[in-house]
């Protein structure tokens, strides 16, 4: 039944994709016009219905009874296609967040604002890296394609490599606040980092080496005492925030898809 | 692919039930039912961080975290249109750099009206909400650079953060902000609580709108998701019990406790 769908939404050769890109401009634009031209008092109604037809797709893909040898029901071929209906809205949106770019950066130059530079800087570099890493994919250019490696490989992989790096520091110095004996709760927090740290070096396990291995004194073993407070404390707890996170994302979710989410956006006339 | 067929009794009596709870509390709630819901420091501290960056006369930083658009989205959206209305009410400047373009479009909705609902439709600077770099660590180096060139009074970390949380958060507190954080994700759960003066934590995150808003939908659901918490809770005890009298091989309990075990275990 859905399947001219998933042969519409299957990749295109190279010849006619423009008339599907044409299509698809056109039929969004009409979309828009029949949004915008929709009464104030259908607009709701019609987001609540498209919530939720798509929060039960997903749903009764999930529940309904599946073919053991395939893994699939009938649904499951489509969550593809209806994965890209999301990456398509993502991909128009990234447009509003470069016209942003432009004008925050745009108007620092053209203004003179302090520090101009950078967002001039920004400017060339997003320009440079577009037209290279077009050339680079579809072109034949092999200076260019350089020029674009030197972009990526050389500059952007290390620079973000530089602010990566940046953590290491920052741990250090948020741990050092975050251990200072100040309270009973710090000094717990203290006591058990310093058991860890000591676990996972040689060091530490060779402190108490000389305990035996076996019986119940082996558990005093800083090694043995690190793993229990790993899988015995430290699981239990994320396990438990773990299970809050899963009921509150269910309870979001269920008031989203049933439309009785307020607040904020919600409640707003559209 | 995930079928709920795979495993069908944990996914019926937990995620079905709990689902059915939760609707139970938010009817009753809008029925009128008086319903508790216990204080949460870290969002009570949210007015106290706007008033001292009124005082100071420096701007207030909202992040919205690297993730896309999805629930932990919204939530974060939710907290960051009521901080936007008090911002509005004094006149605060603010500042959300935002990561993904979905995400900026509607924070950027949001947030204009926040001002117009608070009757300062001028106030809004569309500038404020600006989008970075999907990239993560670009992402982090401008929110970086931003803290420390603004000088911001306030911090608000609120949604989906992954390494860069650290770099965020101890930038803040490099320039004296008061920061407030909350996060989804258990792994940079301590990174905020060490830098970060409040910290949301596990399923506050989700409570946050329905704390703030007062709303009786909002406060069923949370009070729902209490007893979704205690179903789980119960499930924990009687599986602990079962687990010990299928180890220690019970005279019928034995049989009864590994039946119990096998039904909740996922193969």
């Amino acid at each position: 039944m859905l399947e001219p769908i998933v042969r519409f939404f299957a990749p295109k050769p190279l010849s006619v994709l423009p008339y599907y890109v044409v299509g698809a401009v056109l039929f969004s634009i009409l979309v828009i016009i029949v949004l915008i031209n929709l009464p104030s008092r259908a607009r709701k109604p019609l987001i609540a219905i498209v919530t939720f037809l798509a929060g039960l797709f997903y749903a009764t893909e999930f529940f309904w009874p599946i073919d053991i040898a395939t893994n699939k029901n009938f649904l499951t071929d489509y969550l593809v296609p209806a994965s890209k209906l999301g990456s398509l809205l993502g991909g128009m949106t990234l447009t509003l967040g470069i016209l942003s770019l432009l004008r925050v950066h745009g108007r620092n130059i053209a203004r003179l604002r302090s520090g101009w530079y950078n967002s001039l800087a920004l400017l060339t570099a997003m320009v440079a890296m577009v037209i290279f890493g077009l050339i680079d994919k579809y072109g034949t250019d092999a200076t260019a394609k350089k020029v674009f490696n030197v972009l990526f490989e050389g500059m952007l992989i290390n620079m973000d490599a530089t602010m990566f790096s940046l953590i290491a520091f920052y741990i250090v110095s948020a741990s050092y606040r975050a251990f200072r004996i100040r309270s009973i709760e710090a000094t717990i927090l203290m006591v058990t980092a310093f058991l860890v740290m000591l676990g996972q070096v040689p060091i530490g396990n060779a402190l108490t080496d000389w305990l035996p291995k076996d019986g119940w004194i082996a558990s005093l073993r800083v090694e043995n005492v690190k793993q229990w407070i790993l899988s015995q404390v430290n699981a239990a707890a994320l396990r438990a925030i773990a299970f809050g996170l899963g009921v509150g994302g269910l309870a979001i979710s269920l008031r989203i898809w049933l439309s009785l989410e307020r607040g904020a956006y919600f409640e707003k006339e559209i | 692919m995930q079928h709920a067929f795979e495993k069908l009794a944990p996914v019926l009596i937990v995620e079905v039930l709990t689902a059915i709870i939760i609707i139970w509390r938010i009817i009753s709630a809008q029925r009128g039912k008086e319903l508790f819901i216990r204080r949460i420091p870290g969002l009570n501290a949210i007015d106290e961080a706007i008033g001292r960056a009124t005082e100071m006369g420096r701007p207030v930083l909202m992040v919205p975290g690297i993730g896309g658009f999805s629930i932990i989205a919204l939530q974060a959206l939710s907290i960051f249109s009521y901080i936007a209305r008090s911002t509005a009410k004094f006149g605060n400047r603010i500042l959300m750099p935002v990561a993904d373009p979905t995400v900026y479009t509607v924070a950027e909705e949001v947030i204009r009206d926040a001002y117009q609902a608070e009757g300062h439709p001028e106030r809004f600077d569309p500038d404020s909400i600006r989008f970075l770099s999907d990239r993560q660590f670009a992402f982090a180096s401008g929110v970086a650079g931003l803290i420390q060139r603004e000088k911001i009074a306030s911090s608000f970390m609120f949604g989906e953060f992954f390494a860069e949380s650290l770099i965020f958060a101890e930038t803040g507190n490099m320039v004296g902000a008061i920061q407030v954080a909350g996060t989804v994700h258990t792994t940079q759960i301590p990174f905020f609580i060490a830098a970060c003066d409040y910290t949301i934590i596990g399923d506050e995150y989700y409570a946050a709108s329905a704390y703030i808003s007062r709303n009786p939908t909002m406060l069923g659901s949370l009070v729902g998701q209490d007893f979704g918490k205690l179903l789980i809770t119960v499930l924990f005890v009687v599986g602990t019990v079962a687990a010990t009298v299928a180890a220690l091989n019970v005279p019928t309990l034995g049989e009864a406790g590994k039946s119990f075990i096998d039904l909740f275990t996922i193969r």
